[in-house]
């Protein structure tokens, strides 16, 4: 029985002990270190390369187009939501219409050009493109349904 | 790049994706050395943040494999799990926090035991609710607008993991 905690096994119910279970655990999270490392520093590049003048010029005033370079531009950036909500108020300050700033803080948090290759590394190609497009496909749609709706509601 | 831990190696992954970044830093430090500081600062402040969530993530991951078998996984989060498979999904979708990335070990754990694509799918675009800044959403672009928002998320939500479902084929896991 002793030799079978320290191999983290509970014979009894063959179920592995707590201290292996958060040990497998945080090996799983370490193991992927190197990834995390590069999301966060790419993140912080982007942050500092592309600024939000440099965000607003990418809006030319067509409402498909723009949601389309909403949820590219969205996709592209990322970090804290809040961030979102701010460089979407600034937009939305400059004229740029909801349509498109709706698809820009929705892709920020649901699609994340940075994280493909974990993302893909963790969860398989063939998931992560089916994943990837369908949440492009649905921002754009929400996006325009939103703006719909509040058009109408108002 | 590797370990022995408890008579498993355990491999670093993501050294290509990492090199790659530090590949474009050391070029930006010749080019600008304080934009190239400044994103550093940026990076480390984002691990700071997430830090404590990754505890968390890395917690809650642990309990999950303590408490649940696989065959209880499957149950809630497998084929027939039925509506509470997707009020499950949908729910966990909603009140996680964090970055995206930090919940993809514990999904991999979750789709090894049996949980279905399609939930998944739901659970990771329903996290653009974000609760604990709804107050900040709802301040911005106010209270109608969040509320529509919201709704029409869940429902995205939903669909997406159904259409995830009849792109999975059976037997063939996605990936």
């Amino acid at each position: 029985m002793q030799a079978d905690e320290r191999r983290g096994v509970d014979r009894d119910n063959q179920k592995p002990t707590l201290v292996r279970s958060l040990k497998k655990s945080a090996l799983t999270f370490g193991s992927m270190a190197p990834m995390f490392l590069g999301i966060m520093g790419l993140v912080g590049l982007i942050q500092v390369l592309v600024s939000p003048r440099d965000l607003a010029a990418l809006f030319r005033g067509n409402p498909l187009l723009d949601t389309l370079t909403g949820t590219v531009a969205g996709a592209v950036a990322s970090g804290n939501p809040v961030v979102s909500y701010l460089l979407g108020g600034e937009l939305q300050q400059q004229g740029v219409a909801l349509y498109a700033v709706t698809a820009f803080i929705l892709s920020w948090v649901t699609l994340g050009f940075v994280h493909l290759p974990v993302e893909a590394a963790m969860l398989g190609r063939r998931f992560t493109v089916y994943r990837n497009v369908l949440a492009f496909v649905f921002t754009m749609l929400i996006a325009v349904a939103t703006t719909l709706t509040m058009r109408f509601v108002s | 790049m590797t370990g022995e831990k408890g008579g498993r190696r355990t491999r670093l992954r993501g050294i290509p994706f990492f090199l790659l970044v530090a590949t474009a830093y050391t070029i930006l430090f010749f080019h600008d050395r304080n934009q190239a500081l400044l994103a550093l600062h940026r990076g480390g402040t984002i691990l700071v943040r997430i830090l404590p969530v990754l505890v968390v993530v890395i917690l809650f991951t642990g309990l999950v494999n303590y408490l649940l078998r696989p065959g209880q996984i499957v149950k809630h989060l497998g084929k027939g799990s039925g509506l509470r498979g997707w009020l499950i999904a949908l729910m966990a979708g909603v009140i996680s926090h964090g970055p995206m990335y930090v919940w993809y070990p514990m999904i991999q754990d979750l789709r090894s035991q049996g949980t279905r694509d399609g939930l998944i799918v739901a659970f990771l675009y329903a996290r653009a609710i974000k609760v604990p800044f709804l107050p900040l959403m709802i301040d911005y672009f106010g209270l109608g607008f969040t509320l529509v928002l919201s709704c029409y998320i869940l429902l995205g939500s939903f669909i997406q993991g159904w259409i995830m479902e009849l792109l999975s084929e059976p037997g063939r896991r996605a990936g």
